[in-house]
């Protein structure tokens, strides 16, 4: 059984200004999540992740189609659903809080709403500002906290009902480039060892390469493509190719890798601090991956690293959504 | 904390039961805390509505008793005036405090984080509505203490007046309460303002008789047939005639207030609960939960 499931779900939204035009921001979804796994939904910006995830925690209603969670169905048993999942909307920058509340009384306040026995609550609120690094500030109003602090209240109320299935919203939204790095380290590294199943939508491509197991790329309402970041970059790689690593003289290894069997052509040189990095086409990546280490020992050129070349995420994001990236 | 400790307080639970009324007491009580982080604010409020009580008992010094006698409320302008003013409070607080309170919930992303709670959401708009019940109920005391204790008014107190009293307003409540989720409703889906229940509570204050008797609305017919149109109307006329005349349960006027208070009752009551939740149910429909 998924985690997360989806069939055919479509959302129309009325076009503005206009009441009998209608556009599709979700347009017949299907995909399941297993349970554990780490999922992501990556589109730009109107891509329809947000309407989904939405649809996914019974805020939004669909139109067609069917989507379960933790085995609920979102329209037929949504307070099974919302037992069954915490939820993050990073996007709001920490809006989404009770300004005039204590961290300690917000985390407080959603376990009355989540139905967590008083002295479950006050435990797990205690740990988690202590995880969180709350703990000194634990009584001051959040108003006058930072963005990042907001953010970790949020995720702390996103982990307080230790439920299944998260669903987050762009989490690192808002944070500094070490808040984020940070958020994404303690998601994966947390939520692994609790065994939850996470969707989360991104139009960062680095988060969702270094966060997921699988991706589910976006764009204009539709599923593209679903598969491990590595499947996916073969899947839409257009020529066939080897990156090598050398140290030394540039133009020395040029030399002697254009000279190799089977090379094509030099695709792409790039120097590094200490190497350089030359992507070559070939006819046969394997017959190329021998061939190369020996034509440059033999020529007395230093090979740090060989490997097939695959497209990076961001080229076959850009490849499956018609060029169009964020 | 090291992770581990977290993983294994986490996975300590209970089961967890639905209890609809401590998810209430929830609502209440972040309410609340939330009203006492505005302290000047409350101050202020206290203030000026004490300093109303006093401005009327000087309106009133001004005021010829003969008018107010011959429309058959006794003589003293403060007593008539101080009924209106303790209640337009409530009045205000069923009709606003809830379209003001979803608002700002929907502009601080708020109502998001609680829509996918299991909490039920009458539960949760109920629940809203009760800090301004109490807000209220600290001015209506501070009021009858300021009136009664300082100011020398007499009502007539009664154990069979202030059970009709009671009674028109447990009523009054309820009529407008509904009237203030039908504005919530209407606001949760246009977001813009809440020009109806502002409307409704502007034309209630003025139209119902909060500072004069109605009768001298008798040269103004169309007026007086809108007043006639507002449950608030027949709450004040009933509660005048308990606390200022002393009547009881068992007097005609009282009894025509409550029959027609619980009749606007029995009909508002419905609709206010149908046009929340289309509200509500409009929003999930059009992705708006977030947006104002």
């Amino acid at each position: 059984m998924y985690a997360v499931e989806t069939l055919g779900l479509t959302k129309y939204f009325e076009k503005k200004g206009s009441k009998s035009a209608r556009i599709v921001a979700v347009d017949h979804v299907s995909f399941g999540v297993k349970e554990g796994e780490f999922f992501g939904l990556l589109g730009p910006n109107g891509a329809g992740k947000t309407t989904l995830i939405k649809i996914l925690c019974t805020l939004i209603i669909p139109d067609e189609g069917t989507a379960r969670v933790a085995g609920y169905d979102v329209m037929k048993q949504p307070d099974g659903v919302k037992e069954s999942i915490g939820w993050l909307h990073g996007e709001t920058g920490g809006r989404a809080l009770y300004w005039r509340l204590s961290a300690r009384d917000n985390l407080m306040f959603y376990a009355y709403l989540q139905n967590i026995p008083s002295d479950v609550a006050k435990k797990r609120i205690n740990a988690l500002l202590d995880f969180f690094d709350l703990t000194k500030d634990a009584e001051r109003l959040v108003k006058d906290f930072s963005t990042g602090m907001k953010v970790r209240v949020m995720l702390a109320r996103t982990f307080l009902p230790n439920a299944p299935v998260l669903l987050m919203d762009e989490p690192t939204v808002g944070l500094d480039a070490l808040g984020a790095i940070e958020t994404r380290k303690l998601l994966r590294s947390v939520c692994k060892d609790l065994g939850k199943t996470i969707v989360f939508t991104t139009h960062n491509i680095v988060e969702a390469e270094r966060l997921c197991e699988r991706i589910a790329v976006m764009d204009k309402g539709k599923v593209v493509a679903i598969d491990t970041p590595l499947r996916l970059s073969e899947m839409t790689r257009k020529f066939r190719g080897v990156e090598v690593k050398v140290s030394g003289s540039q133009e020395d290894a040029l030399k002697v890798l254009e000279r190799v069997e089977g090379v094509k052509r030099v695709r792409n040189v790039r120097p590094e601090e200490d190497h350089t990095v030359i992507q070559l086409e070939v006819v046969n990546e394997d017959e190329a991956l021998t061939r190369i280490p020996e034509s440059l020992r033999k020529n007395g050129i230093r090979l740090i690293g060989i490997q097939v070349a695959l497209p990076t995420l961001e080229e076959v994001f850009m490849s499956l959504t018609g060029g169009e990236k964020e | 904390m090291k992770q581990a400790e977290l993983v294994r307080i986490l996975e300590e639970d209970k089961p967890h039961v639905k209890l609809p009324l401590r998810q209430f007491y929830g609502v209440v009580w972040s309410s609340i805390k939330m009203m006492f982080a505005y302290k000047s604010w409350m101050i202020m409020d206290l203030l000026s509505t004490f300093a109303s009580v006093v401005m009327y008992y000087f309106v009133g010094l001004q005021v010829n008793p003969l008018i107010l006698s011959e429309s058959g409320w006794g003589t003293s302008y403060l007593a008539f005036s101080l009924v209106g003013v303790a209640t337009s409070n409530y009045l205000w607080s069923c009709l606003v405090r809830l379209s003001h309170s979803i608002q700002h919930e929907i502009r601080g992303g708020t109502l998001e984080t609680i829509a996918v709670t299991p909490v039920n959401m009458l539960t949760f708009f109920i629940g809203q509505t009760v800090r301004g019940y109490l807000v209220s109920l600290i001015l209506l005391v501070g009021i009858f203490v300021v009136g009664i204790g300082g100011l020398g008014v007499h009502f007539q107190m009664t154990s069979a007046s202030l059970m009709a009293t009671l009674l028109l307003f447990i009523l009054m409540l309820i009529s407008n309460q509904a009237l203030g989720l039908i504005a919530a409703g209407i606001v949760m889906v246009h977001k813009r303002g809440d020009p109806i229940a502002f409307l409704v509570a502007s034309m209630n204050e003025f139209l119902a008789g909060v500072l004069y008797p109605l009768e001298m609305l008798s040269a103004f017919p169309l007026l007086q047939a809108v007043s006639m149109m507002f449950p608030y109307t027949y709450a004040l006329d009933g509660m005048r005639r308990a606390l200022i005349l002393g009547a009881s349960l068992a007097d005609a006027g009282v009894l025509t207030d409550i029959l027609v208070l619980s009749g606007f009752s029995a009909l508002l009551a419905p609709v206010g609960f149908v046009v929340l939740n289309w509200g509500y149910r409009t929003i999930r429909e059009n992705g708006s939960t977030s947006s104002y």
